[in-house]
């Protein structure tokens, strides 16, 4: 990608991430957001814009650079520009563990986050195990059905789980599933961050054998790929990137779907240079989806996963017409 | 150099081995062909090379050292392996397409290294893939195609080519291209060893030519020895003769019309 | 044990705007979608599928003619009693016939018309009833007391709780009110608006609910708002009141970093039942500390 667009993709992240300071429910003058972020003027405004306005736009960041990550890793990894990131049984899992958290009435900030997580971890593993008793070596095909089996089944368990449940427990189950980045705070930012930050690492590490891995897998054994050893990495790193992020925000879906492919479209070739691009043009689309879930019905929120699911209709119409 | 010693090759939960004992060997210098009916066990040999499945019985070495001893990195060191089939999944320019032969040379954050550009150099000039290194590999014929996947195993640096299938798809030209390039590629000394349906190809090309049977050596020796009419029909299971091209002097296959076989020994 | 001769339902229409003007008659009943209503008998077999008016039936003196009541309906202890029939939203209107009633009252909600409308086919008479706002209340009440043929009970009730309603409002009210934020729901963020009998008790109560311009009964609203609302009093229920204070985000609304947060007893002022009165007087005690007489 040339250096200009590079910078292009930079200047944009910055404009959402100032957008989301100033913008919001709540309409506060620039000069009054300006010398809000340094702590000065109306208390009010002060706690609006640095305590629940910064680590939400961290946040969003955050998780939009985990998500076009993942993305980008798993569609040159399964060859299928339609991979995304909560392919291998992520969203199922983790909408399992929250709704279980939901309906035993955990109240405590920390554990539904945590339940989601544990619950994607499992339902990882358990795709990754399915697939190996298949008998499958990382052929993408099987653990593609292995994911979506388990992903059957997760949502066959949510919805008996919510079937006999109070209106409360299904109401809160529902707003987590769709998205929210309105629990963000520095300290559960700070975690996401680590762990997205060390899961990109990983997944950047692998970007010569991913580079690879998207020529298939006949020509990467023959360039020198351990093919198993690699995509079960990538599977892993990839997976758990996302799971991280369903644990900060909740499913907020099409982003680790489109981003690889308009960062492609803007000219990103290797997969490495892909990768980052995905990583800092998911940070600003989710910012900014943030803006329009906290301002097109004020005084409500919108879902963000509401929001990102929007962009999902013209990205696939855009496919569409390319395809005839 | 490439060596298969008495190699068996067993799919999981097959009652059949798909290979049952073959012993070849793919000496430098020369090009060395595996042919035979589909389902022969030929696609199978090149997945022993790729460490896809590995023997049952007996081994693969290259130069002696055994396969399994070696990683994969390793292995593709020493041995270039031109897969059948290939379709990347997001376009590439050939001269990044070509640099990704050298990924068994560098670390997990090292970039072009002045040898990695050497390399790359040279193999496509040897290839003859110079003029279009800028195009993507979605825009070349299938002709230029091999030829740049070549000039990727090329890149590769060993002294061992292994091709399976390389002219299937390809014209006449094209066809004719991509063998003179395997014969010299072969005469600078390298180990050629390709699969092919081509026969009267083959027979004009190849050193040595194994026919495989079901997963056994039929025969093994030079396309003399091998290119004889009854085997060729009782391994193909279809009338034909071999003749003698006079133009190049080497044996030509030439199939009949379905009637029952000239003899019936 | 017998059945009404006609079978009618009245069912007080959900939407805004047919709820502007509802009639107050009591011998004859707004008009429905489905008809006219006319009960003829008193009901002796009572299924009551809302907490409200299960409270008013026992308040009545009809509790040992209540043969079923949902799984949320508690109060008061003689209700435990009574058999559980499971959902008042969406009922099972196969356990409800399993308890052979005459009448079955349930909350007038689009959710539970295709109930309704099954069990007037098979010959039950129905009531499903609207209390959303405080003007319900006695309509609510004089409905179920002519059901059960005591209007002259329903009468003494609803005039003493809203002789207490009246005395709360009547208390001494300081020159600007306090203001409250009610704290309903977490996630999402939801509290009450003027759609809900819950405003009008905080009004009641001498206070000011920040969000009561909003239509809605249970509006959803984001924590900026309400930190620019910034209420002096935060309401909340005994199960939210630690998570409140203890998360960071909430802490940039002033009340709740002064400590400002009532516990509201959630399971009186959660039902607009016969305990209207004693919800608003326990409101005031807690707002603004002071009890009527």
């Amino acid at each position: 990608m040339k250096p200009r667009t590079w910078i292009i993709l930079l200047v944009v992240l910055a404009v959402a991430a100032l957008a989301g300071l100033a913008l919001g429910p709540v309409s506060l003058a620039p000069g009054t957001v300006w010398h809000a972020l340094f702590g000065d003027g109306d208390a009010n405004a002060v706690a609006i814009v640095r305590v629940l306005r910064l680590p939400r736009i961290a946040l969003g960041v955050v998780i939009g650079a985990g998500l076009g990550m993942s993305g980008a890793a798993l569609q040159a990894t399964l060859r299928n520009p339609l991979a995304e990131p909560y392919l291998l049984g992520v969203s199922g899992g983790a909408a399992v563990g929250a709704v279980i958290a939901v309906a035993l009435h955990f109240t405590s900030l920390a554990v539904l986050p945590i339940a989601a997580f544990a619950g994607a971890a499992f339902a990882v593993t358990l795709v990754l195990l399915v697939a190996r008793a298949a008998g499958a070596r990382g052929d993408p095909r099987v653990l593609l059905m292995a994911g979506v089996v388990v992903g059957a089944f997760a949502n066959a368990a949510v919805m008996v789980l919510l079937a006999g449940a109070p209106a409360e427990t299904v109401r809160g189950a529902l707003w987590w599933m769709m998205g929210s980045l309105s629990d963000a705070t520095w300290q559960g930012t700070r975690w996401v961050a680590v762990y997205v930050i060390a899961g990109g690492a990983l997944l950047l590490a692998l970007s010569r054998e991913i580079e690879l891995l998207a020529l298939g897998e006949d020509p990467a054994a023959a360039l020198g790929v351990d093919v198993e050893r690699a995509t079960r990495r990538v599977y892993l790193a990839a997976s758990l990137v996302a799971a991280v992020t369903v644990a900060g925000a909740g499913l907020v879906g099409f982003v680790g779907l489109v981003v690889p492919s308009i960062v492609r479209a803007l000219g990103a070739r290797s997969v490495r240079s892909v990768m980052l691009g995905a990583a800092i043009a998911g940070g600003a689309l989710v910012v900014a989806a943030d803006v329009v879930a906290r301002t097109a019905r004020a005084p409500a929120e919108l879902p963000l996963g509401a929001v990102t699911a929007l962009i999902g209709v013209p990205f696939f119409l855009s496919r569409l017409r390319r395809m005839t | 150099m490439i060596k298969f010693d008495d190699v068996v090759l067993r799919y999981p939960r097959a009652a059949r081995a798909a290979v049952n004992g073959v012993s070849l060997v793919a000496p430098r210098g020369a090009i060395t062909a595996i042919v035979g009916p589909n389902g022969s066990g030929k696609s199978t040999l090149v997945r022993a090379l790729l460490g896809r499945i590995a023997p049952e019985r007996g081994g693969v070495s290259l130069d002696d050292v055994r396969l399994e001893t070696l990683t994969r990195r390793e292995a593709a060191r020493r041995v270039a392996l031109v897969p059948q089939r290939e379709e990347p999944a997001f376009p590439l320019v050939v001269r990044d397409f070509i640099g990704l032969g050298r990924y068994a040379f560098g670390g997990v954050w090292s970039g072009e290294t002045p040898a990695d550009r050497a390399a790359i150099e040279h193999a496509s000039n040897r290839a003859g893939v110079s003029e279009f290194l800028q195009r993507r590999t979605t825009d070349l014929s299938g002709g230029e195609w091999q030829r740049v996947r070549i000039a990727r195993a090329l890149a590769q640096g060993g002294d061992a080519l292994v091709l399976d299938e390389p002219t299937a798809f390809l014209d006449v030209a094209h066809e004719m291209g991509v063998f003179e390039l395997l014969d010299t590629l072969a005469r600078e000394g390298r180990a050629v060893l390709l699969v092919s349906h081509q026969l009267n190809l083959v027979a004009r090309f190849a050193t040595r030519i194994a026919l495989l049977h079901n997963g056994a050596l039929a025969a093994f020796g030079s396309p003399a020895e091998v290119m004889r009419g009854d085997l060729l029909e009782k391994v193909y299971e279809w009338p034909l003769v071999v003749s003698r091209d006079p133009a190049v002097g080497a044996p030509v296959l030439v199939p009949l019309r379905h009637r029952a076989p000239r003899s019936t020994q | 044990m017998s059945r009404a001769l006609v079978l009618i339902s009245l069912i007080t229409v959900v939407t805004g705007a047919c709820e502007s003007k509802p009639e107050r008659r009591e011998s004859k009943v707004a008009l429905d979608d489905l008809g006219d209503a006319i009960l003829n008998s008193p009901a002796s077999r009572i299924v009551s599928l809302s907490p409200v008016t299960t409270e008013m039936l026992f308040a009545l003196g009809a509790g040992p003619r209540v043969v079923g009541r949902t799984h949320w309906d508690l109060y008061p202890e003689a209700a435990k009693a009574v058999q559980d029939l499971g959902n008042g939203m969406e009922p099972n209107v196969e356990a409800i016939l399993g308890v052979h009633p005459d009448l079955v009252v349930l909350y007038a909600s689009p959710s539970n018309r295709a109930a309704a409308v099954q069990l007037i086919k098979t010959g039950i008479a129905t009531l499903a009833i609207r209390d959303d706002h405080l003007a319900d209340f006695r309509r609510t009440l004089m409905l179920l007391a002519r059901a059960i043929g005591d209007t002259i009970t329903g009468r003494t009730i609803a005039d003493s709780v809203e002789r207490t309603l009246h005395a709360v409002q009547s208390m001494a009210r300081p020159a600007r009110p306090p203001t409250v934020f009610w704290h309903v729901w977490d996630k999402p963020i939801m509290t009450i608006g003027a759609g809900s009998y819950m405003n009008e008790l905080v009004e009641i109560a001498g206070a000011k609910n920040i969000f009561g311009d909003l239509p809605e009964p249970s509006p959803q609203v984001t924590l900026e708002e309400i930190v620019r609302r910034n209420p002096d009093f935060i309401l909340v229920g005994p199960a939210t009141v630690q998570a409140l204070r203890e998360s960071p985000l909430w802490q940039s609304v002033p009340a709740v970093k002064a400590g400002h947060l009532l516990v509201v007893d959630t399971l009186l002022v959660a039902r607009p039942g016969v305990r209207l009165g004693e919800a608003a007087k326990s409101l005031r005690a807690l707002i603004l500390k002071d009890t009527v007489r």
